[in-house]
Parts: C-alpha cells; sequence; structure tokens
C-alpha cells in the first residue's frame, strides 16, 4: 500500500548536492500510477521544478526540469546519469514533455517510451553522459519527485524562530534554586578536537557576528597550555550570561592534562590562567590555589569534545583513559556529555542538513559508533559545527550550538539538584 | 510559482512525531493545483496513505487514510478507513479524533463518512466543508477553510488504532500528569511512597528514574548516571526525589535506585543487602559492596526506620529483548531476592524496559494494555518465572536514545508509575495495625525488630 521510492538514501542525497541542495517529494511512481505519460503529466504539472528518475539495470539516469512542467510550454531540461558515485550531466536547452516521451516528434536526444519501458538516448547524449551504446536501453522503473531547496524560506523562517527562543531561554536562564550565579562548563577533550573553536563559537552566537577571542592552536604543536574561565557577554544589555565556558589542556596518551588535575578542576582549586605541567599537577602549594572554593567555582557540567572525523580512530590508550575520567566524573556526581565537532565534515551532510541533523543516517551511524566506544547514552552525543572560517553568522549553525548548550545547562541543573545536602 | 505547504516547518515537526515519525510529501495544493475534484484527485489518487489537511484561522480539520484514494470520480461508495482530526496550531495537539470508514468521491465532493452518518465533507469549489456533527440536530453548518493541502505520509504504521493512539497520546498524558500530582498515598499513612529499583546491570534502572523526571520536566534529564559498561554503572544507593519541573512542589513518590545484579556471587548488588534495604536501613549515597553487605554496625545505618523510611513497591527492572536469554544463575538470584520480597510483604511489579512497539502496548483508550502486542511472549515469561499477577507486569521504553519527548513514550511512563503507585497502596492498607497505631513486626531475614509508627 505504502508509496515509496526506489532511491537509497545515498543516492537521493548525491543527486540532491549535484542539483544544488535540494529536497525530493516522490509525486509519480509508474509501477503505481501507471506507465503511462498521461498519468506522469496529471501528478506531476504545476509541481514547480522535478526531476524524473529512470532506474536501468546499471544505471540510474534521468532528466532535472527546471521549470514547472505544464503542457505547451517549455522548459530546461539537464539529463543526467548516476553510476555508482558520479554523477554526469549535460545540458540539453528547453523542450516541452512531448519531446521528452513522444518517439514521433523531434528528439532533444532523451526520450521515454513509458508504455514499453524503454528509454532512447542519442549518441552525442549517452556520450556526454558516459553512458555505454547502444542507444535505447529498457528500464525498470521511473519516479518523478519535485524539487525544493533543502533550506527552503519556510524552514528558514522555522529556524530564526527556534534561535530566538533558544537564546531567550539561554539568557534568561537561572540555575537550579539559583545555588549558583553561573553555570561553569568543562571542556575536555583531545588535543585539536574543537574545544576552543566551540568557545569561540558560542562567544560569537551571542555577539551576533564570528569572534576569535579564545586562541586557537596558539602554541606550535597547537596546544591550549592555560586553564581559561570565559564568561559570556549578551550583546543586547552587556551583562554576562549565567554561565561560563572552561577551557584546559587539550588530552593525549602521554603528555596532556593529567588525571590529578582534572580532579582539582572539578572541585574548583584551579584558578584562571594557571599554567598547565602535564609532568606535575598543581598542589595546594602553587601561589594561587583556591584552598577553600564554594560551590560556585566547582565545575557543574563537563562536555568531552571529539572531532566526528576522527573520533574512531582515537587510540586504545585515549579511549582506555577517557572510560577512567568518565568513572571519576560519576563518582563525583558531575554530570557529563560528548560533543562531536565538524559534524558537516561526515560524508554528504551539508548545513543544509542541519536542522534534522539527528535524522541524517551517516550522523546515526556516527552516534553508534560512539555510543559503542566510549559508552556515553546516545542521547548525551550532541553534535555541532564551530565557525571557523566564516565572518557572519548562519542561524541553522546556532540552534545547532545553542540547542547543545541547552543541553549542558539542563545537565547541570540536574547535578544541582543532584547535590547532598550540607 | 513555489509549491509549498502552508505548515509553518516547526508545525509539520510536530505533526510528524504525532504520527509516529513519518515524513510528509505535499502533492496537491487547491491556492497552485485548482479548486476541483478532478484535480485533487489526479495528483492524490494510488499515493498510499495520506493526510488531506484544510487550514483555519487557527486550527487544521483533516483526515488521514492508510488505504489508497481512488482513481475514478463517481458516485459510489468505497471502504476506506480513516481518521478525523482537529489539530489545535496554538497548543501543538490534535484535540478531536474520529474514525470513520467509508468514502465517496463525486464530482463536486469529498466525504469521508460512517454508517451512522457522521461526515467529513469538502467541496473546494466553494472552500467549505462540513465535519462531523456529534450533537443531536440534523443539520451541520458548512465552515470556510482557508486552504486545503494534501501529503502523501511515509513511514507510517498500517493500523488506524496505533495512529490514533499516537495523535491523543498528549491529551492522555496530561491527564496522568494531573493524577499523579494529586496522589496521595493510603490514609495519607506516608506523605512518599518509596519504589526500589532492583534488577540485573543495564537494565535501564537509573534510565527509568531519568525518563520519570524527564516526563515532568518536560525535556530529557540526566541525574542518574547511565552509560554502557560491563558492571553496574550505579554504585550508591541512591533515594531519588521527583519535583513536578524544575521550580515544581516535590512529587509524592521516591525512586530508589541501586547497584545491578551480576550473575556472579560477589559481583553486583549482594543479595544480603535486599532485606536491609526493605525495611529502610540503608541511608541515601550508601556506598554498595559486593563483597560485604551492610550491617547494624554500620555507621549511616538506620537502626529504627519508620513506616516512611521502608521501601513500599519494588519494581523488578528487566530489559525485555534479555528475558529469554537470562542465565540460569540470573534466573534463580532473582528468585531468591523475591523469596524476601514476599516474606517482607512488599509490594512488587515488572517493569519490562526497551519496548520496540510502544504504540502496540495499550488499546486505543489507553486503559488497558494489550495482548496482541508482540511482547506479549516475554509477559507470560516474567508471570510464570517469578509469577508476578499479568497486570503488575509493566512496558516502557526508557529515554536513552532520544533527545525530544514523544507522548507515547510519556504515557507508558507516567502508567507504569500509576500502577506502582497502586501496588503500594495494597501494600499499605494490607498493613496490620494496633489500636494504638503503633507495632512491632519481627523480619526474620535481618534479625531485627523493626517498628512502625503512624505519622
Amino acid at each position: 500500500m505504502a508509496v515509496t521510492t526506489r532511491l537509497t538514501w545515498l543516492q537521493e542525497k548525491r543527486l540532491q548536492h549535484h542539483f544544488g541542495g535540494k529536497q525530493f517529494s516522490l509525486l509519480y511512481k509508474a509501477s503505481v500510477h501507471e506507465f503511462s505519460s498521461e498519468n506522469l503529466l496529471e501528478k506531476c504539472c504545476n509541481q514547480g521544478p522535478t526531476i524524473t528518475v529512470i532506474y536501468s539495470e546499471n544505471y540510474v539516469t534521468g532528466a532535472y526540469l527546471l521549470d514547472s512542467l505544464q503542457e505547451e510550454r517549455e522548459v530546461p531540461v539537464i539529463l543526467f546519469a548516476l553510476q555508482e558515485t558520479e554523477i554526469s550531466e549535460y545540458k540539453t536547452g528547453s523542450h516541452r514533455l512531448e519531446t521528452l516521451v513522444d518517439i514521433k516528434k523531434p528528439p532533444a536526444g532523451f526520450w521515454m517510451d513509458l508504455g514499453n519501458k524503454r528509454v532512447a538516448m542519442s549518441s552525442k547524449v549517452s556520450e556526454e553522459l558516459g553512458l555505454p551504446q547502444p542507444c535505447t536501453t529498457s528500464f525498470q522503473e521511473c519516479e518523478v519527485f519535485r524539487c525544493k531547496d533543502l533550506l527552503d524560506e519556510r524552514k528558514e523562517e522555522g529556524v530564526i524562530v527556534l534561535k530566538r527562543t533558544l537564546l531567550f531561554a539561554m539568557s534568561t536562564y537561572k540555575p537550579y534554586k539559583d545555588m549558583v550565579h553561573q553555570i561553569r562548563i568543562l571542556l575536555l577533550g583531545p588535543t585539536g578536537a574543537g574545544k576552543s573553536s566551540f568557545i569561540n563559537s558560542v562567544k560569537s552566537v551571542f555577539r551576533g557576528h564570528v569572534t576569535n577571542q579564545v586562541l586557537v592552536g596558539c602554541d606550535a604543536t597547537g596546544i591550549s597550555k592555560k586553564y581559561r574561565t570565559y564568561p559570556i557577554k549578551d550583546v543586547n544589555d552587556g551583562q554576562c550570561l549565567p554561565f561560563i565556558l572552561c577551557d584546559s589542556l587539550g588530552l593525549s596518551e602521554k603528555e596532556g592534562l593529567c588525571a590529578e588535575d582534572i580532579v582539582s578542576i572539578l572541585k574548583g582549586h584551579v584558578p584562571d590562567r594557571y599554567q598547565f605541567n602535564s609532568m606535575e599537577p598543581i598542589t595546594s602549594r602553587h601561589r594561587n590555589y583556591i584552598h577553600s572554593p564554594s560551590l560556585q567555582d566547582r565545575i557543574h557540567c563537563v562536555a568531552f569534545v571529539f572531532d566526528a572525523t576522527s573520533v574512531e580512530q582515537l587510540s586504545g590508550e585515549m579511549v582506555a583513559k577517557i572510560k577512567r575520567i568518565r568513572r571519576e566524573m560519576i563518582k563525583y556526581g558531575v554530570v557529563h556529555l560528548a560533543l562531536l565537532t565538524h559534524v558537516d565534515s561526515i560524508n554528504l551532510i551539508t548545513v543544509g542538513d542541519f536542522p534534522d541533523i539527528y535524522s541524517c543516517v551517516p550522523v546515526k551511524l556516527k552516534l553508534e559508533k560512539v555510543h559503542r566506544k566510549l559508552g556515553f547514552a546516545l542521547s548525551d552525543i550532541l553534535v555541532v559545527s564551530n565557525y571557523v572560517s566564516e565572518w557572519e553568522l548562519n542561524p541553522v549553525k546556532d540552534i545547532l550550538i545553542l540547542s547543545a548548550l541547552r543541553q549542558m545547562l539542563w545537565a547541570a541543573d540536574d547535578f544541582l539538584e543532584d547535590l547532598p545536602f550540607e | 510559482m513555489a509549491v509549498t505547504p502552508r505548515l509553518t516547518w516547526l508545525e509539520e515537526k510536530c505533526l510528524q512525531i504525532l504520527l509516529g515519525n513519518a515524513s510528509l510529501s505535499l502533492l496537491y495544493k487547491e491556492s497552485a493545483h485548482g479548486c476541483s475534484i478532478q484535480k485533487m484527485v489526479q495528483r492524490c489518487s494510488q499515493q498510499g496513505p495520506t493526510i488531506t489537511m484544510l487550514y483555519l484561522q487557527k486550527s487544521i480539520v483533516g483526515a488521514l487514510t492508510l488505504d489508497h484514494i481512488p482513481k475514478i470520480v463517481d458516485d459510489s461508495e468505497k471502504q476506506c478507513a480513516s481518521i478525523f482530526f482537529i489539530f489545535q496550531k496554538d497548543s501543538l495537539t490534535v484535540m478531536s479524533t474520529l474514525f470513520l470508514n467509508l468514502l465517496k468521491v463525486t464530482s463536486d465532493y469529498l466525504e469521508f463518512y460512517s454508517s451512522d452518518k457522521l461526515n467529513f465533507w469538502i467541496y473546494p469549489k466553494k472552500r467549505v466543508f462540513r465535519k462531523p456533527d456529534f450533537s443531536v440536530t440534523k443539520f451541520s453548518t458548512d465552515i470556510q477553510y482557508l486552504e486545503c493541502e494534501v501529503f502523501r505520509v511515509e513511514g507510517i504504521k498500517n493500523d488506524l488504532g496505533c495512529i490514533k493512539k499516537m495523535m491523543t497520546a498528549t491529551q492522555h498524558k496530561n491527564k496522568l500528569l494531573a493524577d499523579l500530582r494529586i496522589y496521595k498515598p493510603h490514609a495519607d499513612l506516608v506523605s512518599k511512597i518509596r519504589i526500589l529499583l532492583l534488577g540485573p546491570v543495564g537494565s535501564g534502572k537509573s534510565s527509568f528514574f531519568n525518563s520519570v523526571k524527564s516526563v515532568f520536566h518536560g525535556h530529557t534529564t540526566r541525574q542518574a548516571p547511565v552509560g554502557s559498561d560491563n558492571t553496574s554503572i550505579t554504585e550508591q544507593y541512591r533515594i531519588y526525589p521527583v519535583k513536578d519541573g524544575k521550580d515544581g512542589q516535590y512529587l509524592p513518590f521516591m525512586l530508589c535506585d541501586s547497584m545491578g545484579l551480576d550473575e556472579t556471587d560477589d559481583e553486583g548488588l549482594c543479595v544480603d543487602d535486599i532485606p536491609y534495604i526493605l525495611k529502610g536501613c540503608v541511608p541515601d549515597r550508601y556506598q554498595f559492596n559486593p563483597f560485604n553487605p551492610i550491617t547494624p554496625k554500620h555507621p549511616t545505618f538506620i537502626t529504627s526506620p519508620s513506616l516512611k523510611d521502608r521501601i513500599h513497591c519494588v519494581a523488578y527492572v528487566l530489559d525485555i529483548n534479555s528475558i529469554k536469554s537470562l542465565s540460569s544463575e540470573m534466573v534463580a538470584k532473582l528468585k531468591q531476592i523475591h523469596e524476601e520480597v514476599l516474606k517482607c510483604g512488599v509490594a512488587h511489579v515488572a517493569l519490562l524496559t526497551k519496548v520496540n512497539d510502544c504504540d502496540e502496548v495499550l488499546q486505543e483508550n489507553f486503559l488497558n494494555m494489550t495482548k496482541k502486542m508482540t511482547s506479549w511472549n516475554q509477559v507470560m515469561l516474567i508471570n510464570q518465572m517469578l509469577g508476578i499477577p499479568l497486570s503488575n507486569i509493566l512496558m516502557v521504553r526508557n529515554y536513552a536514545s532520544e533527545r525530544e519527548l514523544d507522548p507515547m513514550k510519556d504515557v507508558l511512563i507516567l502508567s507504569a508509575l500509576r500502577q506502582m503507585l497502586r501496588a503500594a497502596n495494597d501494600f499499605l492498607e494490607d498493613l496490620p495495625l494496633e489500636e494504638t497505631g503503633k507495632l512491632g513486626f519481627f523480619c526474620s531475614s535481618c534479625k531485627a525488630l523493626v517498628f512502625f509508627e503512624k505519622p
């Protein structure tokens, strides 16, 4: 009973990319709606731009119509072929529907005989598309989709409403029972995962344009060596927001942040700008050591930051280290999440996918792998795309950053609520 | 000319959830394709499940059908099961649903109706519709609509009963929330019911607490640590109160979380700890030791627990997908524990987690469990293994892999909680009482004389 496309997620994604970030809505399927040009026209005319996909035994081919299909009207046509992972195309100019479906009319170099399930191409067209001769082939299925921008006006409006809602929620957030004025969120993760970039991205969202205040890779080896606590300002009223992001030395197998320092950070003993030494943890004899930290000085939520493109290549040593740190966090009752950066570097993912990012197949697979490798609950693994090379904000990136931040604040509330009475 | 739904993106996302994470593809839009049945049927016939939506100022009225809309326009009556619904825009909630089972397509109108003449009737030429009239009057009013759109619905379950449940789950969830907020333990013997969660490592005990809290807070929470590991993530005894939202009042129950059970002796929760937990002798945050149970000599041991410190209901938490592969050692351990629970007279339920078919667990009206669900075999297994009554074998899907709440999952979680509170009430009602309200009870298991005192 259900009418669904034969395209795999990957095939659909490749075609969508190729024709400029579209999304497809199935309108006509020959095996359900009859192999008939009258029925195709009935279902597909006046639907805006459409793409016709033809499934032959060895390849997928078809025509992209850049304008609405209408009787007696010429429409610009791009022919294409999809083989394995490659798409080739050939622009044939403008044609009427008849020239695509009726072999008696002058050909556009390409025509479909729906009734007999045959498609024909001129030698020139098949050569341009890199398809083998002969010119006439049988096909098994024909589908026609409406093509719309993945990020169309309607979705963009929804994203802007959502961003406004999130910004308001962040700036009016109050920690649980006002137990502290500001939530401290500690970012931990391997060197180069994007911890400092995430802080810059959060600052950027609240500033209204991209900022690079937090130095990234300020050392020759790209390591932040100091402990930093960054308050974030709301550009509207200049007030500090109710959270502070804390940046630390990256984790690594040998050097990097040592376990004893992490405990000291969690408890609130480490002052801002403390210079880490991977060979020697901080002690109470240090000049600026905070001897009696208050709840305000403690860490209320931890985010482990990983690069989505390299998290699967973490060494066994690093994985074991992260698991040990997590056990320590559980002991101290600190709630923690995983944050994957560079989500737009995952195969076939673009900014246009961000509004529904958790529904994308490659992202789901990535989160499953992180869940199995590192043990985080799936709902505790968040994804973002940091601002790295841009100058201006993109609301679609903003909602990922703000959504992740909101999860961290909710997690901090859970931490505060769980504190033993004292 | 763009052919774009009038539905906003956020409204579409909400509808998708209500339809069980289906996706919507626009097929027909009246203002783009013409105000006629012929134009509608041309595009919408033979498209599988479809949803027809009429837009009003503050609501959307429509019908969802799983059958094909026929391609022939005539006056004949056709079997075509559908659900009529009204969707409120401001609350993003389906307020009303009705089953209809017949369809008529004429050259002028489309009519979904039932044999007792309730009908939903669309007349595109005049942009009016008539909705099912539940009152006694014979005269229906034609109502003007702003737009008509028809979408194909993909990825939807082929069961109208399930779909109706998903559409109306929010209403039922709100009713359950209201009931739980005003719940009072039997005769006010205690102010809060204590529910103990017991079960193997990884069965979802801590996740269940997080899920209950999530439902009351309206977003996912993570107070109890969870994650996957071979040994129990939970190593302390925790007594979790739950608030009705971040700034709300405490609810009349607490969930007590324990270390996971392991089939091996000297791993996981010590069976000898359990009688003391049941009696209320174990304090919050007690660090379990698999080798040594708590003893009265422990500095934080509660030597004279009152009724409010006791466990009033035990929930055995089991992964529904692992029941058939429980080792004989684990089964023996569960039975041993169950004997202790029975000996102490505590109310008990089984809670099966990680249910895959959330929308199949309950009847259409949410009042009872159905027996046609695919998990019924597991229910029978637990019934036989531990002798727990069928009505006390509950099913949920915790929020462990989802980022957003789902009304259908909320309903299962709240229903399970309600059954636990009912079982606890039975326990309280069955307590022996002496005239003074103070009584002694010698529990042979923990070799302690425990006094109850009426508050």
